[in-house]
């Protein structure tokens, strides 16, 4: 999905996800930058420590928007069984690791790394779904 | 999904559902008896904390269940998409709530309390889904 665009749909999705990550990128290097330099307090810091979060919330809402306006049911299919296998991936862990810290002391693990977890059982799911479908 | 099933794999769902609830709140019992009674460490303490969270994958495994084997179109788009705003907030929400923990330490989100964050957006996102297909 990544490699090929065969329709615009899945076109406008590739590059509005790397505008995104683009943008991740961007802001986390900014917020990092002004939380080095200036040490902001009260709302501006809440308000630059959200900023990396906000391409995320996009990436996320251009996903739905890619579901949207793909008109190829089988890659919409494709998709939505992904994100649902990636959905039972990611809940299955972090409530395990989280009893896991809160009963047995196992390292932290940050809130962030939850949204690249989605996206790797997403990713696995994506290719377990598609060889079902050979 | 009703209060009172009419069909088949809604009622077995629901049973499947319950049956994953009991056990949820009986080993829950059991890994909080046991950690503050007998102050378990090492490997066995992992395992022991994992316990808890068998019932919640079980719970993700039934979801799956349900959806592959519930025959009403109707219902099952309703449960898909009402899934996928549910996994979109809550990544959204741990996206945000780990940057802001990162950046102006806010307090800390356990993990497993992602998972019945994720039911909450689900539940909420279930009312729109179906009053926009009436």
């Amino acid at each position: 999905m990544l490699c090929s665009f065969k329709n615009p749909a899945e076109h406008r999705y590739v590059i509005r996800m790397w505008i995104m990550a683009a943008f991740c990128v961007l802001f986390s290097f900014v917020a990092a930058l002004v939380f080095r330099l200036c040490h902001p307090h009260g709302v501006l810091s809440y308000l630059v420590a959200v900023l990396p979060a906000l391409p995320i919330i996009g990436a996320l809402v251009y996903t739905g928007v890619y579901l949207a306006e793909e008109k190829d049911e089988f890659q919409r299919n494709l998709l939505v069984q992904s994100l649902l296998g990636g959905t039972g991936g990611i809940l299955a862990v972090v409530t395990a690791w989280g009893y896991m810290v809160d009963f047995a002391h196992a390292p932290q693990m940050d809130l962030v790394w939850v949204y690249p977890l989605f996206w790797l059982f997403a990713g696995i799911s994506y290719g377990i779904v598609r060889s079902r479908y050979r | 999904m009703d209060c009172s099933p009419k069909n088949p794999a809604a009622r077995r769902y629901q049973y499947r559902l319950f049956t994953a609830m009991a056990f949820y709140i009986a080993f829950l019992v059991t890994a909080v008896w046991a950690f503050s009674r007998y102050h378990v460490t090492g490997a066995l303490a992992y395992l022991l904390a994992v316990l808890p969270a068998l019932p919640i994958v079980g719970m993700v495994v039934v979801v799956g269940l349900y959806l592959a084997e519930e025959k009403d179109e109707f219902q099952r788009a309703v449960l898909v998409q009402s899934l996928l705003w549910g996994i979109g907030a809550t990544l959204s929400v741990t996206t945000v709530w780990g940057f802001l923990e990162n950046f102006v330490q806010v307090p800390h989100l356990d993990l497993y309390l992602v998972f019945p964050l994720f039911w909450f957006f689900v539940g909420i996102s279930t009312g729109p889904l179906k009053a926009k297909y009436k």
